[in-house]
């Protein structure tokens, strides 16, 4: 990979941003063409693209990329833009409609899923409100599949990278505008939905939801796959020390489901506690200890 | 559960629809039983930690190495211990500076009466045996300045006044040397009493720099 040496104070402070960091930042998604396009797949690149704004940069023009044959432009795109997610179009009578989902991880292509687009339709077809910019959506995945077979659920887990936005601790319920739904069945097919939420009043407590379908609309077919190397995923997968939770000391769970913690207390002061009262115990004044012995030397 | 039939038939967009929604229906009753909590800008829900476990961009970054010092500070069990600027004193019960205005190591300089065993100035003595302590300290250590002024000597002690020489990493700069010349039209008087003095330098009877006899067998030669 290209190393460069900063010349300036300005492509230092580019390149400290870039370096890795614990707590990483929104990564970015390239949506590129590839040799030869349809209208289809310029559609499809384009709502993909502006769901995943501001996070998202769109290449305009072709470029000759086959990330199956040749994964050397891909890491110099990924290296060049800082952007580790990729999605390519293209169109041939072989593979018409083609899209091709591309994580990479340090600089290398981490998994890749190919799939086909049956039936599209763009965003700008449904004439409804659209959600706003950088809103994280809700994530809907229906069908068994995307727990048992391994190329459904990578395709989750890559869906939800590129569209989950930042990890934030709590979250706005305005800001819930929009459900990006897929269902999977069978037959490798994928449906891909994003509907925009409208809360109503109910009876309950909680709001009713109903939808309404913004778009855009994809009925996907999977096809070639290339998952990531097991040692490369447990890497990519590592969560720092740092954000780990601390293990917490001396509180364990009993069999009764309790919580049995052990507490350390200071030494406690023994003068000050309270017993019960007796006449003998009374501290008198210390003349009437001198009297007492006095009379008892008397006795004597 | 999903029927496969419903969504191969027409209607796979109103089944899909009504089945999404039955599903963020449910999400959303979830959201809503985590904590709420309301404020003018509107209604925020605390979320759960992230289960799903989704690969960084960059992998973690490696601890920076240590640096010389850092290490043998290590080695040693050095720690960095910022010295407080203020001090209690526990005459007055007060908190003071360490040094300076209204500091605690003046020896009792601002006091305003000394007694006088023999009839000597005692604040004047007191005012030399600082400037002696302060003076002594000063010649433990070398001054910069001065560490500096004999690199630059020994740089211009050699055959060629250090022209030739490599400047090394580090070297300090030579700086406010700058040529003088005496103005062109001046003082006659002192022009002539310089030149005297070299000429009295070189073969005056004093002390003179020329050795004649050494001088005499070179133009011999």
């Amino acid at each position: 990979m290209l190393k460069i040496t900063p010349k300036n104070a300005r492509t230092r402070r580019i390149l400290q941003k870039r370096e890795p960091k614990i707590e990483e930042n929104v990564k970015t998604a390239i949506f590129i063409r590839g040799n030869k396009t349809n209208q289809i797949v310029n559609e499809a690149l384009t709502d993909l693209c502006s769901l995943k704004k501001p996070y998202s940069i769109k290449f305009s023009k072709k470029n000759n990329i086959r990330p199956f044959e040749d994964e050397t432009s891909l890491e110099f795109f990924c290296q060049k833009n800082d952007a580790s997610l990729f999605v390519i179009g293209s169109h041939s009578k072989k593979k018409p409609n083609n899209l091709v989902f591309v994580r990479m991880f340090d600089g290398q292509v981490l998994d890749m899923i190919e799939v086909g687009i049956e039936k599209s339709i763009p965003i700008k077809d449904f004439k409804t409100r659209k959600c706003s910019i950088d809103v994280k959506p809700l994530f809907i995945f229906n069908g068994e599949l995307f727990e048992s077979s391994q190329i459904h659920k990578t395709f989750k887990n890559m869906l939800l990278d590129v569209y989950r936005g930042k990890t934030v601790k709590s979250i706005d319920l305005k800001g819930l505008e929009h459900v990006i739904s897929v269902t999977a069945v069978s037959n490798n097919k994928i449906y891909f939905r994003v509907y925009i939420v409208q809360m109503t009043k109910s009876d309950q407590k909680t709001p009713r939801i109903e939808l309404e379908e913004m778009g855009p609309s994809y009925n996907f077919v999977l096809k070639r796959t290339k998952f990531a190397k097991e040692e490369v995923y447990k890497q990519a997968t590592k969560v720092p020390r740092t954000l780990k939770p601390k293990k917490e000391k001396n509180v364990n769970v009993n069999e009764m489901g309790d919580v049995v913690g052990r507490i350390h207390v200071g030494k406690q002061d023994l003068s000050k506690l309270q017993t019960r009262k007796i006449k003998g115990l009374k501290r008198g004044t210390d003349d009437d200890f001198e009297k007492t012995t006095q009379d008892k030397k008397q006795k004597i | 559960m999903i029927h496969k039939d419903l969504l191969i038939s027409n209607t796979a967009d109103e089944y899909l629809k009504e089945y999404t929604r039955d599903g963020t229906q449910l999400l959303i009753n979830q959201i809503f039983q985590s904590s709420l909590n309301s404020s003018e800008s509107g209604i925020a829900v605390t979320l759960p930690d992230p289960i799903t476990a989704i690969p960084r961009e960059k992998p973690i970054p490696k601890p920076k190495p240590l640096t010389r010092w850092e290490k043998f500070a290590k080695a040693k069990g050095i720690h960095h211990r910022k010295k407080d600027k203020l001090i209690f004193d526990k005459n007055t019960g007060e908190w003071v500076p360490r040094w300076g205005y209204k500091g605690t190591n003046h020896d009792g300089a601002d006091d305003w009466l000394i007694p006088v065993p023999d009839n000597t100035d005692q604040f004047a003595n007191r005012r030399e045996v600082k400037k002696q302590r302060i003076s002594k300290n000063e010649a433990r250590h070398p001054l910069k300045e001065e560490l500096q002024k004999t690199i630059l000597m020994s740089k211009t002690s050699t055959a060629s006044n250090g022209k030739f020489d490599k400047v090394l990493e580090g070297e300090p700069k030579i700086k406010g040397v700058k040529r003088k010349f005496e103005p062109n039209v001046g003082d006659t008087k002192k022009e002539k009493e310089t030149n005297l003095n070299i000429l009295n330098k070189l073969i005056g009877k004093n002390d003179s720099v020329l050795n004649v006899r050494k001088a005499i067998t070179k133009i011999n030669q």
